[in-house]
Parts: structure tokens; C-alpha cells; sequence
């Protein structure tokens, strides 16, 4: 069991409450840089997965972007494409995001408003009209109906006559996060983490090249965990997938490579290092330890991080440059493999094309005039950062014991465990501000007068008048036994627990909508309204 | 200081309108709330523009105000008060929280929203601003209120149920007698009492009977606020005026019920109900009032609930009609439910539940429709 006073300890922040002003060798008594390091590229990874990391091949400068109809994203990826871009990343609208159909009551004024609008497999084909799906790699940031998704990136590869196998890309598909902080779920969490499990068994038999899972702590922190929270939550997570799949019958070999996580980068500079660090120790004995994992592949953990959207601050919005410069160096001394800057004005409206080149030109600097990335994991073997190193892997392993005690990671959410963890750290990072502990330049000090310049962007109703239309008419036109036959049988599979993913490619090819599928699974699994602590 | 000027507890209904899911705003915004003093119902995410006035005019609450991060408000506040017209409870002024940028806040107000925060508006003066507009309600005379409980109107019933809250002399009315089944529903805090209730509820409605739900939660015994929770759990589905949930603090009300509930009970019975249940607040062993109030009384436990309701025949066991075990999608319900079976030993009936999944409710609402 773990006491009270464990829980407390795992939920503080760093704080060195010693007087001593620096740190040295007797703070890391028990050191050792074999088993606690190894090389770049050796088991525990802690410096990094590979040898010679961003000597041979600089970190991914992957910016998220996108949105409008499927017609204005596929003219943007067909521009990136012609720049040389191979990567493409979706950004769907808060109604696909929800499972939703454009034309449903709670999507009202929300279509195409934040990302693009896609509800059926004729959105989808229109969105990667011309685009050949095995010369690209897309990553799609969707999770509740992830597998829809999926099933409609398969429809369309295979309309092109590429197979399923020749695939590369990327889904969140990551709902646990969506429990605890995010929001952006749909079903209950048991039959929510089967579907992900099923597209887990689906990918690793048919799609061997495809990222699965990207467990990610970053809407976990942005939420207001803490960052030892963000690490512990985000790993528990991973290995809940780990589990579910093994229980599933697949070989841990054969998909935990394919799992790869999202990391938050936030203000303190050397305590995100020693995060970034700790995840790939941590990770890579829970693989080889605690599953067995006998392939180096399933090891490592691989990391995408994004600079914390929640420091950013509307007053002197240039600040917000020089803090994401500072989160971004903190990521790629971390050792990321792939890094989004966030724009400056991002805090209330989508950003300026200036502001987002800008956030790239950061990375850029970093990556080629900084000469940061001469030497792999530069600060490796400092006092302080394996001190902190340690402290956050023992926060976290402490995390674990207590999500451990309660069961795992889905009895603990069915306590409200996590929500009421992140909802007291945030509550103590606001008491924090308010008596002044925390400071904010330019907010809580070093204060302007400045007119408050809200604003963001407008929409046109036009849009969302069209996707409607477009959607009445695919309902109207469609074949309507096909369309039956193919939801009768999808609601079968789900009440049968067969794997869904076969059933739902056949839906989207009988042109039944996101919403329609969504349903159909609600009415088997379930609908969630939240946990206890709401 | 915490109250309106008739001295009684400002309520304010908080929602979250459309599928943004960024809530952490919302919900600090409910606890201070609480904390100074007011009756908070929150009715949860996802919400339609259709059903949140519905809950507000059922609730009869004094402010509503709205939560929109996701700049929708140009969208969404014209057809909130569109749909508050139509209902017809226009006296209820609506507030909007959200990001909204300064040149559209003439625009809302021409429109007729009564006050707009941003995410920096000072905690002090929202409040201030809440108890200001609850303040400047006109008082609804008795003899109104008679006149549209008598030809039916849920407004006047609504408003009744708040006088007697109040505790005034209504004296010169009383409701008629009413034929409605009275149902109890009690448990442990968090067995899913709200949750099966919304179930039940629709399955009754389904067999064309009218329903409604009085939901107690607890109030702060210092401030006198509330987190009013269980409407949350009851806002799925149409928004259908013959489900008419009512929510109410404890009020420092003995055995997990509220001041007031045989009366408030009466005023919905008389209104023509054929089903009223009552959800306690969380329960203990001890909570066995609630058995004075109602025809029968439904008991709800959940796998390993062994420890927080313990199987012994004294307390609330004893005062059950029947045994609803819930959450029977969860581990450990064949032994919690042989234990059970064991511990009741008698006829009572014992019912297997899921709520969240939609399993076993259809026997529930058999056995209440026909016992
Ligand atoms: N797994 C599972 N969870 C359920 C079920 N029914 C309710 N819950 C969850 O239990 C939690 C509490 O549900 P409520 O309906 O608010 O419970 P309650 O008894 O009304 O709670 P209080 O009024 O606070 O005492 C929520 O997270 C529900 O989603 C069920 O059948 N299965
Ligand atoms: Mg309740």
C-alpha cells in the first residue's frame, strides 16, 4: 500500500529544500552511468535512442496546421507536397473530433471551424484527391472515432489501389488522455480502450508501417498536471494499451514499436529535460522488465513534443517568442524526435502566418546556429540533471504503485483519480500566482497598460452551410439497403466483441457517416457522461 | 452577503454549450461559486441550446450563464434567446462567459445578453454582477402562480416549488392531491443513483408515463452554496417537457434529504404526475428517512460496496423494496451479488444493473410500474 504522505511527495514539484546552493556528487550517491545511462542508442535510452541523434538527422519540424473543407486542405497539402513536404498532418473540426456529423444539432456553428470537416468517406476521398496515399506519411490528431478514421484512409488507399500495408502514418487514438484532462470522448472507458485495441490488432496484422498510438501527456499538463503527473499519467496510459493488447493475443514485439508518445515542453527548463529523459529510462525497463519485450524496437520510446500553449500569455505577446525559444531548446536538449513550436498568438485565435513561420524559424535557429546538437544529450553526467533525472523517474514510479493499487489505469479513472489529481495541481499553481510564489512577466510583473486586443477568426457560415448540404444529399443518394446491411452487421461485431475495423472499412464503403457509425457503436458500448469528479 | 435580497441562496445554472470540451474554466467558476454562497447546477458538457433553457425554466434558477470557448457565441447566443422566448421565461437573464473579443460585446447586448466575462474578469466582480441581476428579479405573486400551476404550466410549478423552498406562506393554496407512484432512490455517494434515474426516467416516459425527479445534493453548511450535480447525469436525450428533473440542496436537512421535500412532493403530485422519484444524497447506513416519503424505495449498490454500505439487515438495508447492484459492467459483480442475495435473504428482489451500458433497467421499471 502507499501511504498518504507518498501520494503528497509524488505531487509536489521539484523544490530543493536543502540550503545548499548547488548540486554535487552527493546528491546522485548511488550513480552509475552504465546501467543509469548507457550509450546514446543502448539500453536504458536515457540519452537518447539513438547513437548519434541529431548529428546524422536532425529532429522532425513537424507544425500542425489545417483547416477549412476538405477541398482548401487538399489544395494546402498538395502545395506542401510540391515544397517537398512527405509528411502530412490533419487537424479535423471539434464535430469529427466528437463523432459528429456536420448537420447535428450540437454542431451548430463548429463546421470546418477549427480543422476540417469530414463525415463520410466522400469528404475523405476529397480530401487526398490526387494524392497518392503510399507516397506520403499522414498523421491525423483524432481520437474517439479514430478507427472511423482509419477506416476511411484504408477506403480510399484502396480506391487507389494501394493496400493496406503500404500505409505510413500516424493516429492519436489515444482516449485515455481524453479521461483525464481532454474531454473528447465518446463511449465509456472499457469499450473505449477496445477500440483502440482494435486498431492496434488490425494495424499490426495489415499495417506494419502504421503508428498506432500516440499516448500523449500534453493535453494532460496543459490541463494542469504537474510535470512528474504528466510523465507518470502518460506512461501508465501506454502501458494500459500495452496490456489490453498482450490480453488481446498479439506478440509485444510485434506492436509496442509502434507506439510512440506526445510530450508537453513547459517553462521549467531543466526539470522538462530531466522528464524527456526519465520517460525513455522508464520506458524502456517497463518494456523489457514488466512485458517482456524482447526487441530493441519495443524499448524505445519515441517522442513528438510541443511547446506549452498554456504559457503563453495575451499581454506583450512577444514575450511569448522567447518563452517558446526556451521550451524548444528544453525539448531538443531532452532529446526529441519531433518538435512543434508553438506561434505567439496562439493564445485566443488560430495563428498569423507570420507568427507560425516565425515559430519555425525558432527550431531552425536552434538547429543551425545554436550548435546544441553537436554532441548527443549534452547535459548528461551534470549533477543536477541526473539528480532531477531521478527524482521525477521516482515520483513517477510512486504514481504508478498507486494507480497499480487501485487496480490499473481504468479503475482509477472510474475513481476520478486522475481528474482530481490534475484539478488539485491546478488549483495549487493558482494559489501559487495569486500570493505571488509564481511570477508571469508581463502579467503578475513587469506589467503594461495595454488595450486587451482579443480577437479571432471568423468563420464563414457558408462552409457549414455546404458540408450540410453536401451530407443531406450522400444520405439521400446513397444505397440504402447497403448502407442497413452494413450498420446491422458493425452493431453485431460490437455486441459479439469481434474486431470492429473490418466491419466499420465495409460502413464508410456503404457511405454511412462518422456520426451514423458512432451511433451504432453507442448503442452496443454505451454513451459516457463523465466521471465522479466532475 | 451570500444572499439575494429575500435572504435565500442566488441560483445560477452554468452551461457548456456545443462540443467544446475545455471545461476547467466552467468548473472553477462553479466551486467559487459555491463558496460564496451560491446554487450552482451544472449541467455538464454537450449541451443544446434547447435543453439548457428547458433545465433553467424547470430549475427555476436566477441567472443563466453560459460557457463558450469556442468562439461560437455570434452562433449560439441568438438561438439561446430565441428558444428562452419561446419558452417564455424571458425574465431570466443570461450571461456569457467565454472568449469573446470587444467589438462583438455591443453586439450581444444589443442582442439582449445581459453581461459578458472574459477569461481575466475578476472572480469579485462576476459575483457581484450575478447577485445584482438575481436581485432586480421581480417577486411572482402567489395568486400568479396559482393561476398557471391550475392550467398546467411548468413555469408556475417551477416556481411554486422555489416558494416553498423559501419557506413562504402559501397558506391560501394547496395543491390538489395527485395519484402519482412515489419512488425513493438512495445509495452510497457515486453508485450512480442520478445516472439510473435518468434511465428509469426514460423508460417510464417511454411507456407514456409523466415523470418527475427531485435531486438532492449536499450544501455547504458554511456558506450555504451548493454543487448541484445530479442533473448532469439526466441531460441526455431530447429535451421532453414531461421529464421534469428538479434539483435541491440538502440545506442542513437530516438523512441525505432536503427541507421541505414532503411539501415539494405535493406540488408535483398535484400537477399530474404518475411517477416522482427522489434521489437522496449520498447515503449511509443510517439515511433511512427517506422511507416517510415515498411508496417504495430502491436501493442502489455497486460491485465491492461491501465496505461503504455494509450488508448488515439494520439501517438502509432494511428500509429497501428492492436491490438495484449497479455497475455490473465492473469487475467483482458475481460475488458482490451472491453476497448480496445472502445478506438480503428474503424475497426482495435483487437487480442486475449497467447503467452506462443501457442493461437490466427495462425489469426495474417493470417491477416499479407493476409493485
Ligand atoms: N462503470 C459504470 N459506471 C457508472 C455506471 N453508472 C454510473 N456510473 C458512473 O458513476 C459515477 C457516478 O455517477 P452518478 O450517477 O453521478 O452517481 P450518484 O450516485 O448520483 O452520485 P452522487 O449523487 O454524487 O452521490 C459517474 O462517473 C458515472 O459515469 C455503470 O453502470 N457502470
Ligand atoms: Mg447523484
Amino acid at each position: 500500500m502507499i501511504s498518504r504522505a507518498d501520494a503528497d511527495s509524488a505531487n509536489t514539484e521539484t523544490k530543493d529544500s536543502s540550503d545548499k546552493p548547488f548540486v554535487d556528487a552527493n546528491d546522485i550517491p548511488a550513480f552509475d552511468p552504465t546501467t543509469a545511462l548507457g550509450e546514446p542508442g543502448s539500453f536504458p535510452y536515457t540519452r537518447g535512442v539513438h547513437r548519434t541523434m541529431y548529428q546524422q538527422r536532425l529532429w522532425t519540424m513537424r507544425q500542425f496546421a489545417g483547416f477549412g473543407s476538405a477541398t482548401d486542405t487538399n489544395k494546402r497539402f498538395k502545395y506542401l507536397l510540391a515544397q517537398g513536404t512527405s509528411g502530412l498532418s490533419t487537424a479535423f473540426d471539434l464535430p469529427t473530433l466528437m463523432g459528429r456529423d456536420g448537420d447535428d444539432p450540437l454542431s451548430l456553428g463548429e463546421v470546418g471551424r477549427c480543422g476540417v470537416a469530414i463525415s463520410s468517406l466522400a469528404d475523405m476521398r476529397r480530401l487526398f484527391d490526387g494524392i497518392k496515399l503510399d507516397q506520403v506519411s499522414t498523421s491525423m490528431t483524432i481520437n474517439a472515432p479514430a478507427a472511423i478514421l482509419l477506416a476511411f484512409y484504408i477506403a480510399v488507399a484502396e480506391e487507389q489501389g494501394v493496400s493496406p500495408d503500404k500505409l505510413r502514418g500516424t493516429l492519436q487514438n489515444d482516449i485515455l488522455k481524453e479521461f483525464h484532462a481532454q474531454n473528447e470522448y465518446v463511449f465509456p472507458p472499457q469499450p473505449s480502450v477496445d477500440l483502440v485495441t482494435d486498431t492496434i490488432e488490425y494495424c499490426t496484422k495489415h499495417m506494419p508501417q502504421w503508428n498506432t498510438v500516440s499516448v500523449s501527456g500534453y493535453h494532460i499538463r496543459e490541463a494542469g498536471a504537474s510535470a512528474a503527473e504528466e510523465l507518470a499519467f502518460t506512461l501508465a496510459d501506454g502501458m494500459a494499451y500495452v496490456e489490453e493488447s498482450i490480453k488481446r493475443g498479439l506478440d509485444v514485439d510485434e506492436f509496442a514499436p509502434r507506439l510512440s508518445f506526445f510530450f508537453d515542453c513547459h517553462n521549467d527548463f531543466f526539470e522538462e529535460i530531466a522528464k524527456l529523459r526519465a520517460a525513455r529510462r522508464i520506458w524502456a525497463h517497463v518494456m523489457r522488465d514488466r512485458f517482456g519485450a524482447k526487441s530493441e524496437r519495443s524499448w524505445i520510446l519515441r517522442m513528438h513534443c510541443q511547446t506549452a500553449g498554456v504559457t503563453l500569455t495575451e499581454q506583450q505577446p512577444m514575450n511569448n517568442v522567447v518563452r517558446v525559444a526556451f521550451q524548444a531548446l528544453a525539448g531538443v536538449l531532452g532529446g526529441t524526435n519531433s518538435l512543434h513550436t508553438n506561434s505567439m498568438d496562439e493564445t485566443f485565435a488560430l495563428p498569423t502566418q507570420e507568427a507560425a513561420k516565425l515559430a519555425l524559424r525558432t527550431q531552425q535557429i536552434i538547429a543551425h546556429e545554436s550548435n546544441v546538437t553537436q554532441t548527443v544529450d549534452p547535459l548528461g553526467g551534470s549533477y543536477f540533471i541526473e539528480k532531477l533525472t531521478n527524482e521525477i523517474e521516482a515520483k513517477a514510479q510512486a504514481i504508478f504503485d498507486q494507480i497499480d493499487a487501485m487496480g490499473g489505469v481504468l479503475s482509477a479513472i472510474d475513481r476520478g483519480y486522475f481528474r482530481r489529481a490534475i484539478a488539485e495541481s491546478a488549483h495549487k499553481q493558482q494559489k501559487q500566482l495569486d500570493a505571488g510564489e509564481t511570477k508571469i512577466v508581463g502579467v503578475t510583473d513587469f506589467k503594461e497598460d495595454q488595450a486587451s486586443g482579443i480577437d479571432i477568426l471568423r468563420i464563414t457560415q457558408e462552409s457549414e452551410d455546404e458540408q450540410v448540404a453536401r451530407l443531406k444529399k450522400l444520405k439521400k443518394d446513397r444505397d440504402a439497403k447497403r448502407h442497413t446491411v452494413a450498420l446491422t452487421k458493425l452493431k453485431d461485431d460490437a455486441k459479439t466483441g469481434a474486431n470492429v475495423m473490418p466491419a466499420l472499412i465495409d460502413a464508410s464503403k456503404a457511405d454511412a457517416t462518422v456520426g451514423e457509425m458512432m451511433e451504432t457503436m453507442k448503442s452496443v458500448f454505451g454513451a459516457y457522461s463523465g466521471g465522479p469528479e466532475w | 452577503m451570500s444572499n439575494t435580497q429575500a435572504g435565500h441562496a442566488t441560483r445560477v445554472l452554468l452551461a457548456k454549450i456545443g462540443l467544446d470540451g475545455h471545461d476547467r474554466g466552467v468548473k472553477v467558476l462553479a466551486r467559487s461559486f459555491r463558496d460564496a454562497g451560491i446554487e450552482v447546477i451544472y449541467t455538464g458538457l454537450w449541451q443544446t441550446c434547447e435543453a439548457t433553457m428547458l433545465a433553467a425554466l424547470q430549475e427555476d434558477v436566477d441567472i443563466v450563464g453560459v460557457s463558450l470557448l469556442s468562439a461560437a457565441h455570434l452562433t449560439v447566443m441568438p438561438e439561446i434567446l430565441r428558444i428562452r422566448k419561446q419558452l417564455g421565461v424571458e425574465h431570466i437573464p443570461i450571461v456569457l462567459g467565454g472568449i469573446v473579443p470587444d467589438a462583438d460585446q455591443p453586439k450581444l447586448k444589443e442582442m439582449g445578453v445581459a453581461a459578458v466575462f472574459n477569461p481575466g474578469s475578476p472572480l469579485d466582480l462576476i459575483i457581484d454582477a450575478l447577485r445584482e441581476l438575481a436581485a432586480s428579479q421581480q417577486e411572482v405573486k402567489l395568486a400568479d402562480v396559482r393561476a398557471g400551476y391550475e392550467k398546467r404550466d411548468p413555469r408556475a410549478l417551477a416556481k411554486l416549488i422555489t416558494k416553498i423552498q423559501h419557506d413562504e406562506d402559501l397558506a391560501d393554496f394547496k395543491p390538489p392531491a395527485g395519484n402519482a407512484k412515489i419512488i425513493g432512490v438512495t445509495g452510497a455517494p457515486g453508485v450512480g443513483k442520478s445516472s439510473f434515474i435518468a434511465k428509469l426516467g426514460r423508460r417510464l416516459r417511454d411507456k407514456g408515463s409523466k415523470v418527475a425527479v427531485v435531486a438532492i445534493d449536499p450544501s455547504s453548511p458554511i456558506t450555504g452554496g451548493a454543487l448541484l450535480g445530479d442533473r448532469l447525469r439526466m441531460m441526455a436525450g431530447t429535451p421532453d417537457t414531461d421529464f421534469f428533473v428538479r434539483s435541491l440542496s440538502s440545506g442542513g436537512a437530516q438523512g441525505a434529504l432536503a427541507p421541505h421535500c414532503t411539501d415539494v412532493i405535493a406540488a408535483l403530485n398535484g400537477f399530474g404526475f404518475d411517477y416522482i422519484v427522489v434521489e437522496t444524497v449520498g447515503a449511509g447506513q443510517s439515511d433511512v428517512a427517506i422511507r416517510d416519503l415515498v411508496d417504495k424505495t430502491v436501493l442502489l449498490l455497486m460491485p465491492d460496496s461491501g465496505d461503504s454500505v455494509q450488508f448488515s439487515k439494520a439501517g438502509i438495508m432494511e428500509i429497501a423494496s428492492c436491490f438495484v447492484l449497479n455497475k455490473c459492467d465492473l469487475a467483482g459483480a458475481d460475488a458482490t451479488q451472491a453476497q448480496l442475495i445472502g445478506a438480503v435473504g428474503d424475497d426482495r428482489p435483487v437487480f442486475r444493473v449497467s447503467t452506462i451500458r443501457d442493461e437490466g433497467v427495462d425489469a426495474v421499471a417493470d417491477w416499479v410500474a407493476t409493485s
